[in-house]
């Protein structure tokens, strides 16, 4: 068995994969990133709108800061998140945007002079101040109370990644792409490695590491209609979840873009609405400004989703052999802003769509988008349950997000996260020795062999992995999705442990030489649906509506008993997580309150009921 | 009418030892905006579990995609099915190593471009957390960026005669890339060190300008003009060396 | 702390610079020379007394005796540096060949065409070049008689449309290899090119037709 040894193993190349890596590599240690793609083909790569940090350059990101950036940031997470993460992370963004300036991002700057601008469809002016010239710029995205989003046209996480994985190679850090960690290496206590599989060669490979970190993105596969990339299937998660002492946080916190193009679900920027572009119904009006007066289309995304839905629920999107949709209205912007700001969206609605967002609407609806859920860790990133291991990122609940993410402070997080949690991973391992237990590697590496060639043997039965992964998804699609009641959601629990049941007995149908992707789909199945049901049953226990978690019997966000994170775990042969919970946040800088957009039904912690449905 | 699709699929797995490359045929009834994303899943999940092939972001926005579709490198997520005609073939990019069916390593041959290039930026300068960021022109910055949209899906070298014939010449990509780090002020290297890296034979010098990389950018990056900006740079930066070296 | 990992250890070779210069500058000399040769020999048009007065110059001034030398060198050189990128090895050879038939891309059969039209060009151009020098000076009526005697007709008939072919590919690679041709006029510069190769192709069929019927 080929053995590497290393001082930090980062489970993913991705942009906090890698600023972990660059951290670790900076100060010395020896770093490898794992990847199932080659580094750059990571789903960073595809966020388009960019990228949040309270510079206050633009005209109207002035007098932004900090403190602005942490109120947005609460509100936006309905008060879900853990207030000293928060503060860490809003303190720290500015100087991490001007880092990713100076290893070599292109970000858009502040032009001098008059400009104009659309909101709400209708068009102002501006005047951006000459002595910022050339400063970094930053648009407007929802849920935030200034321009603050820098970005570069509408391909920041590309432009981001690739920086990042320049410095990645600059230094020296080797990544092994396609290589996917299918096993955490642990003796219940510490973290130790990884077992992974080359997915060039289909064999079996081990890490072994000091820290480990997992920095696997996303997971929003476990829906059918998502905007994530195909290899977010939940690698990490399930690696963590499989050794049944590190919780995932906020499992039930699953973010629903509001603009997925139909039918693909691929993603075309909030930057469409933060620069001015509207949502339309089937009579081609606006309808958002009736719901939230304030905030119109920018209301944060959690609720913009829901209005999208309720409308559609009224029958007044536009009917299609793929389901109902309402339109996204881009054209007043412009030829000139579209071609410059807007280019991928563009080339998104002519290569999939075969429309001219210049002069055409887009077709779109809510997809599932963004997994709040995440490796549970303290502010420094340090997984609960195991010591050596750590994450960051998307995979990671840090908890920054809460129940709702804002748009552009996930890639920011990203960066963030990774530049402080690898400055802790520093501090960890100064001094830090650990001893491999060769026992323990070899049950892990067992434990892979024999699961791999009962797939391929079929001892464990026929069943088809492609037919449970495509139940596993549409069950979360139906009950677990924008709006959620008890008695779907029971029903999905109940479907759920069924599928769970079935993957069991999952048989390959190829012969599963090498690199065989049946086999890569077969060695996650159990995990996949474990996911899903973790995510089913948190929903089904939150009995209130917080952020994207909205449920149609409990409307009401409800802090007297809610204002908490549920943690799961998953004890090996049970058919259910095990879930506990703890306090948000222990620091409360901004009590609960309203958040001045989206319903606003509250039972405070004295439980006095304020606020009043709107719907 | 729904069309019946032909697919011939390249298919070898080095790692069988019972698999040699052959085609194998594939049909499929057509659906409304199929593209090879949609096909290609289909197949594996109902004809042939074992078929190799890669997809990553589906959106025509990570480069994972690109395989030789009807004898033209391209990215398959972003191909519909009613642009091609009934009988489509499928092949893996040439040059890059081949994994397995459709599926090829662009990770080593791309990480290995970056390191030749030195893709990164080069200063002396230090990161200060406490000061602003540097100024940059709008313009220059959304130039900048037009270059680097570039997802490194290996079309252009697939594309090129030259690449197909000699292995050490670098293709457009990496001028492409040399370009951007030279419009970019932050990058101190000069003219004369851009040169060691491209002046040469597998270099700039070393293509023939076919522009096969041109045609077939699917993010229809400035390829020919970079090429030609490129030359000209590199070929002046050594006839001035010439009268320096002579006076 | 800045990391600088670049270390110069031996001086950069410009080699390939000089010789792409040398192949583009001997491409542009010869096409100047076919431009003159055309000017030359389609003066017969005009009448055999117009050619030979202007050979009859070009010889009193030498410029056919030491120019026509000087031309075979540059002829050699441009050969010589250009061969670097014609693929000799038959891997070379089938590789560019299936891309080719695969890719159906007019740019890359357009090299082709340039390469195997350059192959012909040498044989035939230095029989040629060969068959004129040794046997100056250049007259009309030795040019129609060659000709009136069938097999330079048909040596001619293949020369010529080789020569033009890859002088106006030449001339459209160089344009965009130099980046004289950008993306939005290159369909321009290729039309050109059609133009100019078939232009250069009639006026030397005409040519020929007029040496057919020259008296001799
Ligand atoms: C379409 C889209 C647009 C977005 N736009 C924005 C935006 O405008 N602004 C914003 O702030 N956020 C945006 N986001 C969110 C943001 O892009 C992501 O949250 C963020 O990039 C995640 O980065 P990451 O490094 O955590 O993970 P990723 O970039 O997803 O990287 C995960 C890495 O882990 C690897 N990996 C996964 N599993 C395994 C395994 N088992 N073994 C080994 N390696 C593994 C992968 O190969 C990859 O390298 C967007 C997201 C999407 C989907
Ligand atoms: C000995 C005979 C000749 C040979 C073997 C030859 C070969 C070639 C080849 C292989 C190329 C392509 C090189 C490349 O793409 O990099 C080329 C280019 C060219 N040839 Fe020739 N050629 C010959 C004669 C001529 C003649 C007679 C002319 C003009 C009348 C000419 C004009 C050109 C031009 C202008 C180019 C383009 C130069 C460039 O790309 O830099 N060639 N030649
Ligand atoms: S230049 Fe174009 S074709 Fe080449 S790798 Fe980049 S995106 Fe692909
Ligand atoms: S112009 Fe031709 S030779 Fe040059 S890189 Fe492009 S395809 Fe290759
Ligand atoms: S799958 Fe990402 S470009 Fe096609």
């Amino acid at each position: 068995m080929e053995t590497i040894f290393t001082d930090v193993l980062c489970i993913g190349a991705g942009l906090a994969g890698e600023r972990v890596a660059i951290e670790a590599a900076s100060a010395g240690f020896d770093a490898i990133c794992l990847s199932i793609v080659p580094a750059r083909r990571s789903h960073s790569s595809a966020a388009q709108g960019g990228m949040q940090a309270a510079l206050g350059h633009c005209a109207m990101g002035d007098g932004d800061c900090p403190d602005v950036h942490f109120v947005d940031t609460v509100k936006g997470s309905d008060w879900g998140a853990d207030q000293e993460v928060v503060r860490l992370f809003v303190d720290r963004a500015p100087e991490a945007v001007r880092e990713m300036a100076f290893w070599g991002i292109p970000w858009n700057r502040v032009v001098p002079g008059k400009s104009t601008y659309f909101k709400g469809g209708k068009e102002f002016e501006k005047v951006e101040a000459s002595e910022k010239e050339g400063f970094i710029t930053a648009r407007d995205f929802g849920g935030t109370a200034k321009w603050r989003t820098c970005y570069t046209s509408d391909g920041t996480g590309h432009t981001l990644l690739y920086t990042m994985d320049n410095k990645v190679v600059q230094l020296g850090v080797t990544v092994h792409d396609r290589v996917e960690a299918i096993a955490l290496i642990h003796d219940g206590e510490i973290c130790t490695g990884a077992v992974a599989r080359c997915l060039k060669t289909g064999d079996l490979r081990v890490y072994l590491a000091k820290a480990t970190v997992i920095a696997t993105g996303g997971y929003g596969r476990i829906y059918r209609e998502t905007t994530n990339a195909v290899i977010n299937d939940g690698g990490g998660a399930i690696i963590a979840l499989d050794t049944g002492v590190v919780p995932l946080g906020n499992p039930e916190a699953q973010q629903f873009h509001p603009t997925g193009i139909v039918p693909t679900n691929i993603l075309v920027t909030e930057g469409c609405r933060g620069d001015g572009g509207t949502l339309l119904d089937v009579n081609e009006e606006r309808f958002m400004h009736e719901y939230e007066p304030e905030k119109a289309e920018l209301a944060s995304r959690d609720v913009v989703s829901r209005w999208m839905t309720h409308h559609i629920r009224q029958g007044l999107g536009v009917k299609s052999p793929y389901g109902d949709y309402l339109w996204l209205d881009i054209r007043h912007l412009g030829e000139h802003h579209i071609k410059t700001k807007l280019r991928e969206v563009e080339e998104i609605c002519n290569n999939f769509l075969g429309i001219d967002p210049i002069t055409q609407l887009i077709p779109v609806r809510p997809a599932q988008h963004y997994t709040m859920a995440g490796v549970r860790t303290n502010k420094d990133g340090a997984a609960y349950g195991l010591t050596g291991l750590f994450s960051a990122g998307e995979a990671a609940c840090w908890d920054m997000h809460g129940l709702n993410r804002l748009g552009g402070n996930s890639l920011a997080e990203t960066v963030v996260a990774g530049k402080i949690v690898g400055e802790k991973i520093v501090e960890f391992l100064q001094g830090y020795e650990v001893q491999y237990n060769t026992g323990v590697i070899r049950s892990a590496v067992t434990k892979q062999e024999e699961r791999i060639k009962r797939l391929i043997s079929g001892e464990n039965g026929d069943e088809n992995v492609y037919d449970i992964r495509n139940h596993m998804q549409d069950e979360l699609m139906e009950r677990v999705g924008i709006f959620r009641n008890g008695t779907d959601l029971q029903k999905a629990v109940d479907n759920l442990q069924e599928i769970y049941a079935r993957a069991q007995k999952v048989g390959l149908r190829s012969n599963g030489a090498g690199a065989n992707p049946e086999l890569g789909l077969a060695l996650k199945i159990q995990g996949m649906v474990k996911l899903a049901l973790c995510t089913a049953y948190g929903a089904l226990q939150r009995t209130e509506s917080r952020g994207c978690h909205a449920r149609e019997d409990y409307e009401a966000r409800n802090d007297r008993d809610w204002w908490n994170r549920t943690l799961a775990t998953w004890k090996e042969g049970d058919d259910l997580p095990t879930l506990n919970y703890e306090p948000a946040t222990e620091t409360v800088e901004l009590p609960p309150g309203e958040r001045g957009y989206g319903v606003c039904k509250i039972i405070t912690c004295d439980g006095e009921v304020i606020g009043e449905d709107k719907s | 009418m729904a069309r019946r699709l032909k697919f011939n699929i390249f298919r070898y797995n080095p790692q069988d030892p019972d698999s040699s490359p052959h085609t194998d045929t594939f049909f499929l009834e057509e659906t409304e905006s199929m593209s090879l994303f949609i096909a290609l899943n289909q197949i594996r999940e109902e004809q042939d579990s074992s078929l190799q092939f890669d997809f990553c972001c589906r959106a025509g926005i990570c480069g994972a995609c690109a395989i030789m579709i009807n004898g033209k490198p391209g990215l398959a997520c972003h191909t519909l099915t009613d642009e091609l005609p009934e009988e489509i073939t499928l092949m893996p990019l040439p040059i890059f190593k081949l994994i397995g069916d459709l599926s090829v390593d662009t990770g080593t041959w791309f990480r290995a471009m970056y390191e030749k290039v030195e893709s990164w930026v080069h200063t002396d300068e230090t990161f200060d957390p406490n000061t602003d960021e540097g100024r940059m022109d709008n313009a220059l910055a959304e130039e900048i960026y037009e270059l680097e949209r570039c997802i490194e899906c290996g079309c252009c070298v697939a594309a090129c005669g030259t690449a197909n014939m000699r292995e050490d010449f670098v293709g457009a990509v990496a001028m492409n890339r040399i370009a951007r780090f030279m419009m970019d002020p932050r990058d101190e290297r000069t003219d004369k060190e851009y040169f060691e890296i491209i002046g040469t034979d597998e270099g700039i010098f070393g293509c023939m300008g076919l522009l096969g990389c041109e045609d077939v950018c699917p993010k229809h990056l400035p390829l020919q003009d970079q090429l030609g900006i490129l030359r000209r740079k590199m070929g002046w930066s050594a006839v001035k060396q010439l009268f320096r070296f002579k006076s | 702390m800045a990391v600088n990992t670049t270390t110069y250890v031996r001086s950069p070779s410009r080699t390939s610079a000089y010789l792409d210069w040398l192949q583009m500058l001997t491409g542009v000399a010869l096409i100047l020379f076919m431009w003159s040769h055309m000017i030359l020999v389609a003066s017969v048009n005009l009448g055999a007394g117009v050619m030979d007065a202007l050979a009859h110059f070009l010889e009193k001034t030498y410029m056919a005796q030491v120019g026509g030398p000087i031309i075979a060198c540059i002829f050699l050189l441009h050969f010589v540096l250009a061969a670097r990128k014609v693929p000799f090895r038959v891997d070379q050879q089938t590789t560019i060949w299936k891309l080719s038939r695969q890719l159906r891309h007019t740019d890359t059969y357009l090299w082709l065409i340039q390469v195997v039209t350059a192959m012909i060009i040498l044989i035939m151009g230095s029989i040629h070049m060969w068959t004129v020098l040794t046997d100056l000076p250049i007259q009309a009526a030795k040019s129609a008689a060659r000709i009136q005697g069938g097999f330079w007709l048909v040596f001619y008939l293949i020369l010529l449309p080789m020569v033009e072919l890859h002088v106006g590919i030449g001339f459209y690679r160089i344009a965009v290899k130099w980046g004289f041709s950008r993306r939005h006029d290159r369909k321009k510069y290729k039309r050109f090119e059609t133009y100019l190769t078939a232009i250069f192709i009639t006026i030397g069929l005409v040519t020929l037709v007029r040496f057919l019927l020259l008296k001799t």
